[in-house]
């Protein structure tokens, strides 16, 4: 018994991910002690209000979300295009989903589906602007998409104050999206959005497009290697604008689905005050985007904040040690910080794997 | 209508937004010459901006808060120097992580410390004051603007000449260029690069915690959530359209807070405030078009 809990005790420290998850939450609980609350009685109310009751369907309803950024950053990262601008994408397209979903005349049958596409559209034309940069400027994406985040809230702001705005409320904020033209739930945790099928089908959609297909193949190779991948014959500009664009669109279509299927009005800011868009880089970057583990980690991430919130009401420690917490877990993955003996045996044994050693 | 926009409290509006800009974008201007690639200015920036607020408000002195922040932000630099010089981490990884950090951390610590949510105001945060110099003071249009500046102002302008007298005209300013230019090179002769690197990553979380002081204490006296707000993201563009020169640094942050304080002026004027807010970043990323410049490093960086 001594003997299996040693062994496997070694293992997690020997995990790089394990550990620095262990790490990291006795680093939150440093802070939480540090500024006067008993630790366990946090983490007992996280785990508590992230897994019972209400709490699960919240947790599996903020995957949703965390998941489908994950997987619109994964895509580009893999071919080494590192887009900051999922939270502008998702906002921009989130507004045209909705808009979409309150004002088209046609049966619900069409205005779901209708809303998400133009929720996807455009998400992928404000994605396609860095890319064109890129590409045709050389301005890195990296810093053109996010700084592109700002001008995106500040436009569907704009629409929201004026064009688009609800008269009867003082928020700035559309009116509700009709009931009919809601996305629906389903009866499988108490009441999860049917999104949630439509997230697992796009997971296994990239799946197996990472692993059978050869523009898949081609991405990775693009981000282990431009330079030989373009003389490999890969157009690798052409890679960088659809990489973008798919990214945009699931980004889109993810702020679209919190609109039209969890909040129901498009009010300024709140697409953003989560961090979404930021946690699913985070997801991404655990879980190397690869759509498994990102299922994985993004469940860990939405029961982590879901579980803050819960702490947050009951004893009174904000919510955003969640975030805390999150990006304490890729620094010290990104910085390999694990026990250092081990670690080199750990790398002649099972060969040493980074954060980005697999971009 | 030129005379209605162009006018002394313009000028001043613009020196204000360009100062905290500027003193991230000579931080990072250092990281850049070292061969560090630093885009954690933003985190920094609000890491020092809510400790100049805490130590202002427990000392209610805003020098004490202005130096708790120098002294915050160096030491909240030392997670990317750590990470990305002495374990050799991807530094875009660790940078983006930085900041989320950074936000996580102030958004925790200001109601965990405040007992409020959003925005911390308290007549006991002592603002920075503004000391105006005899006879420059006086001089119209620019003079009350430049002249009549804060502590992190004053320094600020003269970190722009002190810095390139450093860079380039000192044994240690040329140490620091070859470790970025060619670290094997600068090894060889006796340098040791990993020292360089932190020093220069140590002084931009100075000057970015300088540059939070004085968006928290001088441009407003207040802690708001995210106030940092991409100024640290502009500042990093600072660097590379002023192609890390003092000089070029300079006339880019200029630039950019030109864009924040004529927005800020337009705003007065009768446009919608989420159009106004826009234009900093907007103005950004017009001024990279056309400036059309080959981001070689970033390139390669992000798509090695």
């Amino acid at each position: 018994m001594a003997e299996t809990l040693r062994a496997s005790t070694n293992r997690v420290l020997r995990n790089p991910v394990a550990f620095s998850i262990v790490l990291s939450l006795l680093l939150g609980a440093a802070i939480i002690a540090a500024t006067g609350t008993n630790p366990l009685l946090a983490y007992s109310e996280m785990v508590r209000g992230a897994l019972t009751g209400s709490g699960l369907r919240n947790t599996v309803s903020r995957m949703i979300p965390i998941v489908g950024m994950a997987l619109a950053i994964s895509i580009p990262f893999r071919a080494g295009v590192i887009n900051l601008g999922g939270e502008g994408q998702m906002v921009i397209g989130g507004l045209a989903g909705t808009l979409a979903a309150i004002y088209l005349p046609l049966p619900p049958v069409l205005v779901i589906p209708l809303a998400l596409v133009a929720g996807m559209v455009a998400g992928a034309l404000w994605a396609l602007l860095p890319a064109i940069g890129q590409t045709a400027l050389k301005l890195p994406i990296l810093i053109s998409s996010l700084l592109l985040n700002y001008p995106a809230r500040a436009l569907t702001g704009y629409m929201v104050r004026f064009p688009f705005a609800d008269p009867t409320v003082t928020s700035s904020s559309t009116v509700p999206v009709p009931e009919s033209n809601r996305i629906p739930k389903l009866a499988l945790f108490d009441g999860v959005s049917a999104s949630l099928v439509l997230l697992i089908l796009l997971l296994i959609g990239v799946a197996l497009f990472n692993l059978r297909t050869v523009p898949g193949y081609e991405t990775r190779m693009t981000g282990l290697n431009s330079r030989f991948s373009r003389y490999g014959g890969v157009a690798v500009d052409r890679q960088v604008v659809w990489v973008m664009l798919a990214s945009g669109g699931i980004a889109g279509m993810i702020g679209t689905h919190l609109v039209v299927g969890e909040t129901y009005r498009f009010l300024d800011g709140d697409l953003v005050v989560s961090g979404f868009a930021w946690s699913g880089l985070l997801v991404a970057l655990l879980a190397r985007h690869r759509p498994g583990p990102m299922l994985a980690a993004g469940a860990f991430f939405a029961a982590l904040q879901i579980g803050g919130l819960a702490m947050q009401r009951n004893v009174n420690v904000p919510w955003q040690i969640a975030q805390v917490l999150q990006a304490v877990v890729i620094i010290m993955i990104a910085g390999r910080f694990v026990l250092k003996a081990r670690r080199e045996t750990a790398a002649v044994i099972e060969g040493e794997t980074t954060v980005t050693g697999e971009v | 209508m030129f005379e209605q926009l162009f006018d002394s409290a313009l000028v001043e509006s613009v020196v204000r937004a360009l100062i905290p800009i500027l003193l991230a974008a000579l931080g990072g201007m250092i990281c850049d010459r070292a061969g560090v690639f630093q885009i954690s200015l933003e985190g920094m920036m609000l890491v020092g901006a809510f400790t100049a607020v805490a130590g202002s408000y427990l000392a209610t002195s805003a020098t004490v808060g202005t130096v708790i922040a120098m002294a915050a932000g160096s030491a909240f630099s030392l997670v990317l120097a750590y990470g990305a010089v002495s374990r050799q981490g991807d530094p875009i990884v660790i940078g983006v992580a930085v900041n989320l950090l950074a936000l996580g951390l102030t958004s925790f610590l200001l109601p965990q410390l405040f007992g409020v949510r959003g925005v911390f105001q308290d007549p006991r945060v002592d603002g920075l004051n503004r000391f105006p110099i005899p006879f420059l003071s006086d001089i119209p249009i620019v003079g009350p603007a430049i002249f009549r500046s804060t502590i992190p102002g004053y320094l600020a302008m003269l970190a722009v000449p002190a810095l390139w007298v450093f860079l380039f005209r000192t044994p240690i300013g040329l140490r620091l260029r070859g470790v970025g230019e060619r670290p094997v090179s600068a090894e060889t002769l006796g340098v040791n690069p990993t020292q360089y690197k932190y020093a220069a990553v140590v002084a931009s979380g100075m000057l970015c915690g300088l540059a939070g002081a004085q968006l928290a204490l001088g441009n407003v006296v207040q802690f708001s959530e995210n106030m940092s707000s991409g100024r640290g993201w502009i500042a990093v563009v600072a660097v590379m359209l002023g192609r890390a020169h003092p000089a070029g640094v300079l006339g880019a942050s200029a630039l950019f807070g030109a864009a924040e304080g004529l927005g800020f002026r337009l705003q007065g004027n009768g446009l919608p405030v989420q159009i106004t807010d826009a234009l900093p970043y907007v103005a950004t990323l017009v001024a990279l078009a056309l400036a059309r410049k080959r981001f070689k490093r970033i390139l390669e960086l992000t798509a090695a």
